[in-house]
């Protein structure tokens, strides 16, 4: 499937005039350091002392404030196992949810573009029925295994029978609208349940719990994101691959997939984003083991009040990472686009 | 081969044999009378607290050996973690050290492990060394103790000598002394850098600890007659003590008060106002007992040896609770007035003790027992209350006797016996405040005093506006929860027997 | 299962492929969705159902551990009519000429969208009815907003929770689709400024959070010069509850912009280049080149982020929670920190109440959004 070549793309291809071109460095340089200055400011003061911070605003080291490195003494030696074991946990967890989420998530989305998908009223009515009678079971105080069960079997009995008969169904919209439902309710609401279900399967304060949960969590986003980046792909590239008789999953992995790269990146970079600064789950989900970066961030806010000069630290060393990763990946953002393969 | 074999087999079963023999013997020893067990204890993370936990964990360890797991939690999400925990059996916890407000939920469904007996069997913790209130009040629930104090807190006015002195000013004895002297310094540049500066900072953003800055001022005017008085309802009818005269001159002057800080006053919490006073820039502040080693600490302190601080303000006139309006003090009304004025010293929060989990088992709690004990031991505690950065604050009578632990912590003699004769003097009061404890306590005071304060504060709602909202979601939550039982843990917590 | 375009073609190739490929190909549309369908579906259920309960519940404790009272809608039943209404509507007052004329305004809008409807074509009962509990529920709350807003009453969480998003939504959207215009072109050093304006979305929400609370402290924050040079030094505008919000939006608005900005960077730079070329040629100037070729291009793409920003934007909680913990009084608080405020005092059912008026809120203004532009969206691509 050689056929397909890039160039890098832009919205206009002639030179910029002089005036845009000023107007627009203007421009991108304001927002860049209204983006820069906060963090700025986020570096000076993990090198300031207690004294600095309250002082006042310093704002030069070396003219304004003596800089030190108190801060991140403290951090990384005192803290020592109490960074590194926070930080390693943020790295795996948001890793490997997020490969895991874009992956799942972006076949879904792939499904939800070229393939119809009918669900009936009735085989939802039926799943439904035998959620309800799972839950009455476990209410009469039934074993797990045996209330699901039963509720299972009557699901597979009334879709086989009564479901046979309805007609009306729910498409593919509507689907992708019941993912993106699950993101609407606050997390605060679902916390404690969340708790008590990986309690029962006994995985609190492990790696396993937080990467299920955040799978779980970010995967409407991937698939309502990649929905559009797969829609932008011709159909008539994929349809002639189907043509010369490749499978759904060839024409996924090799013409699809290839050309959504710069939508790929960028949802990968978000749920990871998403992952890595997860708070409230993670809070609840955790203990000794499994603690993650934005607890310790935000444990910086004790009795005493926020203790600035160490959160700045904490900050800092968690974007770095993730930093790193965009800077990495940032370029396949701008592959840009086909040449010549559709007429062609 | 095999002769290697076989040689390389004895050597292993003979050092094996070795090892358990001496390891037998060790176990008879008192070095490792809990070896073999780990005591995870749960607080919120430091370097407060957890830090003394921590530092004295392999001691312990060499002492008893028991291993101790120290797991540390945001502060302000350490209550519901920890209640989570114990309330679906995870038991991921033996121990915590926690706010003892806390008791009113946790001791009724059977959390916490009943100290008593431990404590009676238990000379090495000196328990008659701790100062009464702590030891009959704040430790305890319906007479049996649950916890062991390793901090002592109450709330304590500071003041900048220097300042007071050159103006001819005396320390504040009333609350209306304390405006007064606020008003005096508001706007003027107190530190020397040219910038006005404030009569007065205190923590009143919402959601902090507004809501005990209000009850310290309160508890002057609603509580005269000791501990077993109570100062947010009537014992005899569960009735909030909120809509009277005595709240309403209280929120006059915390009104008051909130116009003469920094402009940012409304949203400044414990550490904003901390940091604004020892830079320099209040003459007053109210707070618990941190300022003190606070303010001696170069790194952050640019007032060393100008601080003061004096026990809690009181009020010449307080609630005459038959009448229901407010009365000048007498010797019937305020029997513990000193000068004519009725101190009423506001325990707040409790001071962080530990607590051991019911569920965990009968050796672990043993182990987390003796570590408890063993950080509230006087050798140990006397220490570390000098240590600014631990958070414990003194609490025992033998913490006031030594003063060259306060003297080689930095403090000058004057300030530490400023310091410490403030506190020993709150600390003997009979008149103290039992700050509230009982289920839902979260609610009452975080919830529903807080919310409404925070509205009062910003305008949104009026004093008599203020007062009829806290009365009726407090009355609403009683009725909820169920006022007998209510008005039983009140009384419980006061240890009230009627 | 069908697939689009290729199932005769699968069908007729199908013959000459082993038995398993074939099947695997058949239900490739169930491989393909199942995964994350039942992950989802596993993961939500539970808590969902668990949530819902409690919200009709009440917990307690008693001698022996904890239990949860069924006390059917009464939590809803504090919320809407009870004592915490001030908290959650607000207080309303008299209304204003600009009030009224915005609600005149705005209903009759509405009114002229149902009547389009009733008299268009593909009228059914199920849309009409549903058309209607849309308008009223819309109006209702547009009705809130301008009662408590502009008159002298004072907006509850669920009004200043509306505010913060559409504010917030209307500026992150034209800031980050300026921002991704702007980096598209050929300007050199353009790939330092993606990397840049990443930046702000990486950062924990609670850490940016704290950070904004050091950038608004107007004593020892960055900002004082500014404030000294206009003699606001004494002037806090976190004690200010308009003052307060506008913090809370820019936090937002500076946290959440690369978020759109990326995606659509993204959208743009796949776009093909043979229609900018055509168009050029043709004498178009930039404006017309964006505005007739780009944006009805990106219009899916700005469909979905923006309904994305809109459910998220609905759970702000960090930034009022971390800057004023709600205050000035309520001014800031939005529904999720309304209901993690009370589930901090243990009132979970109170707080799962609250969170599922939120979700009804969120859901109509999913659907009505989802309704009113992606499926012209979708019609148009």
């Amino acid at each position: 499937m050689g056929i397909i070549r890039r160039r890098s793309g832009s919205v206009s291809t002639t030179t910029v005039s002089l005036p845009a071109m000023t107007l627009s460095y203007i421009a991108l340089f304001a927002w860049a350091f209204v983006v820069l200055f906060p963090l700025y400011w986020l570096a000076i003061t993990s090198l300031k002392t207690p004294l600095d911070v309250n002082g006042g605003p310093f704002y030069i080291p070396w003219r304004d404030f003596q800089p030190n490195l108190d801060s991140w003494h403290y951090i990384f030696v005192d803290l020592g196992e109490d960074t590194f074991r926070p930080y390693l946990n943020t790295v795996v967890v948001g890793l490997t949810s997020t490969a895991i989420t874009v992956i799942l998530g972006s076949m879904a989305a792939y499904g939800l573009v070229r393939m119809r998908y009918r669900v009936t009223l009735g085989a939802i009515a039926s799943f439904a029925v035998g959620l309800a009678v799972t839950v009455a079971l476990l209410i009469q105080r039934w074993a797990l295994p045996l209330a699901a069960l039963a509720g299972l079997a009557l699901f597979v009995l009334l879709l086989q029978t009564v479901a046979r008969r309805s007609k009306r169904a729910v498409g593919n919209d509507d689907i992708a609208f019941w993912m993106i439902s699950q993101r609407m309710l606050p997390p605060v609401a679902v916390v404690i349940p969340i708790y008590i279900f990986f309690q029962q399967l006994q995985l609190l304060d492990t790696w396993g719990a937080l990467i299920i949960s955040y799978v779980a969590s970010h995967l409407p986003i991937v698939v309502w994101l990649m929905r559009d980046y797969f829609q932008s792909v011709p159909l008539e590239l994929e349809e002639s691959a189907a043509i010369d008789g490749a499978s759904p999953y060839r024409i996924f992995r090799s013409i699809v997939l290839p050309l959504a790269v710069p939508g790929l990146v960028a949802t990968f970079l978000f749920v990871l984003v998403f992952a890595w600064n997860e708070y409230l789950i993670a809070l609840f989900l955790t203990s000794a083991n499994a603690q993650t970066l934005p607890l310790t961030v935000a444990a910086q806010n004790a009795t005493r009040g926020p203790q600035w000069w160490y959160m700045s630290v904490l900050i800092l060393i968690m974007i770095g990472p993730v930093i790193a990763m965009a800077i990495a990946l940032e370029r396949f953002i701008a592959r840009g686009l086909l040449v010549g393969a559709v007429k062609g | 081969m095999n002769r290697v074999l076989a040689r390389a087999l004895v050597l292993m079963v003979g050092v094996g044999l070795i090892a358990a023999c001496t390891s037998g013997s060790n176990n008879t020893s008192s070095n490792n009378k809990f070896s073999g067990t780990t005591i995870r204890v749960v607080t919120f993370t430091g370097p407060q607290i957890a830090e003394p936990l921590q530092r004295r964990a392999p001691d312990f360890e060499k002492l008893t050996g028991a291993k101790v797991q120290v797991i540390t939690v945001p502060f302000s999400d350490l209550y519901q973690k920890v209640l989570t925990d114990f309330a679906t059996k995870t038991n991921s916890y033996d121990a915590t050290v926690f706010d003892p407000q806390w008791m009113g939920d946790y001791v009724p469904p059977g959390y916490l492990e009943d100290l008593s007996d431990r404590v009676k069997n238990d000379s090495a913790i000196q328990w008659n060394d701790i100062a009464p209130f702590f030891r009959d009040f704040s430790a305890t629930f319906k007479g049996k103790i649950y916890t062991i104090p390793l901090d002592g807190d109450f709330q304590m006015v500071y003041y900048r000598t220097d300042l007071l002195q050159k103006d001819g000013l005396k320390p504040p004895e009333t609350w209306d002394d304390y405006v007064s002297i606020a008003q005096h310094f508001q706007g003027k540049d107190l530190n020397g850098d040219g910038k006005a500066d404030y009569g007065s900072c205190m923590a009143m953003k919402r959601s902090a600890q507004s809501y005990w800055m209000i009850i310290s001022i309160a508890a002057a005017l609603l509580q005269s007659q000791g501990t077993k008085q109570g100062t947010f309802f009537s014992t005899d009818n569960m009735q909030p003590l909120i809509n009277n005269p005595a709240m309403a001159r209280a929120l006059g002057i915390y009104k008051t008060l909130s116009r003469l800080g920094p402009p940012d006053q409304l949203n400044n919490d414990v550490g904003d106002s901390r940091g604004l006073f020892v830079t320099g820039r209040c003459a007053l502040s109210l707070d618990w007992g941190d300022i003190g080693p606070l303010a001696v600490d170069k790194t952050q302190s640019k007032v060393i040896d100008k601080v003061g601080a004096v026990i809690l303000p009181g009020s010449k006139q307080v609630l005459d609770r038959s009448s229901g309006q407010l009365a000048d003090c007498n010797s019937t009304l305020c029997p513990y007035a000193t000068n004519g004025v009725n101190h009423s010293p506001f325990a707040a929060f409790g001071g962080w003790s530990g607590a051991v989990n019911k569920a965990a088992p009968t050796k672990v709690k043993d182990a987390a027992y003796a570590f408890l004990s063993y950080m509230s031991q006087p050798a140990q505690s006397g220490v570390d209350v000098t240590i600014g950065k631990t958070g414990f604050n003194p609490y025992r009578l033998s913490h006031f006797n030594n003063l060259k632990n306060w003297l080689d912590s930095g403090m000058s003699e004057q300030a530490a016996k400023d310091y410490l004769g403030a506190i020993q003097t709150s600390l003997q009061s009979p008149n103290m405040v039992l700050d509230l404890r009982i289920p839902q306590s979260a609610f009452y005071e975080g919830t529903a005093l807080d919310t409404a304060i925070a509205q009062f504060l910003a305008g949104e709602l009026s004093a008599n506006q203020t007062m009829a909202q806290i009365t009726d979601q407090w009355n609403k939550k009683t009725d909820e929860v169920g006022r007998p039982a209510q008005l039983d843990a009140y009384k419980a917590s006061l240890s009230v027997t009627k | 299962m069908s697939t689009l375009a290729s199932s005769r073609v699968l069908r007729a190739a199908s013959a000459s492929w082993r038995p398993v490929a074939a099947r695997l190909d058949r239900s490739a549309g169930l491989v393909f969705i199942l995964p994350a369908v039942l992950v989802i579906l596993g993961f939500s259920i539970f808590p969902l159902l668990a949530s819902l309960y409690v919200s009709l519940s009440r917990l307690g404790f008693s001698e022996g551990g904890v239990e949860l009272k069924f006390v059917g809608f009464d939590n809803y039943a504090k919320l809407l009519f009870g004592i915490d209404r001030p908290h959650f509507l607000g207080i309303s007052g008299p209304l204003t000429p600009i009030g009224i004329a915005i609600l005149t305004a705005v209903y009759a809008l509405f009114a002229f969208l149902l009547y389009r409807y009733v008299r268009g074509p593909g009228l059914t009962v199920v849309g009409l009815v549903g058309r209607v509990l849309a308008t009223v529920i819309g109006a209702a709350l547009v009705w809130l907003i301008v009662d408590t807003v502009l008159t002298s009453g004072r907006p509850g969480t669920l009004a200043v929770t509306l505010i913060y998003v559409g504010a917030d939504v209307s500026v992150q959207y034209l800031l980050g689709l300026g921002l991704a215009l702007l980096v598209v072109q050929r300007l050199p050093g353009r790939r330092f400024f993606r990397v840049v304006f990443l930046l702000p979305m990486m950062i924990t929400p609670v850490g940016v959070a704290y950070l904004f609370r050091m950038l608004t402290d107007t004593s020892k924050g960055p900002l004082y010069p500014v404030w000294a040079h206009f003699g606001l030094t004494d002037v806090s505008w976190v004690t200010n509850p308009w003052g307060a919000r506008l913090a809370v939006m820019i936090g937002d608005v500076w946290q959440w912009t690369p978020f759109i900005f990326i995606v659509m960077l993204a959208a743009i730079e796949t776009l093909p280049q043979e229609l900018n070329e055509a168009a050029v040629v043709d004498g178009a100037n930039r404006w017309q080149v964006f505005w007739r070729i780009t944006f009805p291009q990106i219009l899916p793409a700005t469909s979905t982020v923006v309904l994305i920003r809109l459910i998220e934007g609905f759970k702000i909680i960090d930034l009022p929670n971390v800057l004023t913990n709600g205050g000035p009084g309520t001014a800031t608080e939005s529904l999720t920190l309304h209901a993690y405020t009370i589930w901090r005092a243990l009132d979970i059912g109170g707080s799962a109440a609250v969170a599922y008026m939120l979700l009804i809120v969120v859901t109509f203004v999913g659907i009505a959004y989802v309704n009113l532009f992606r499926r012209r969206v979708a019609a148009l691509a």
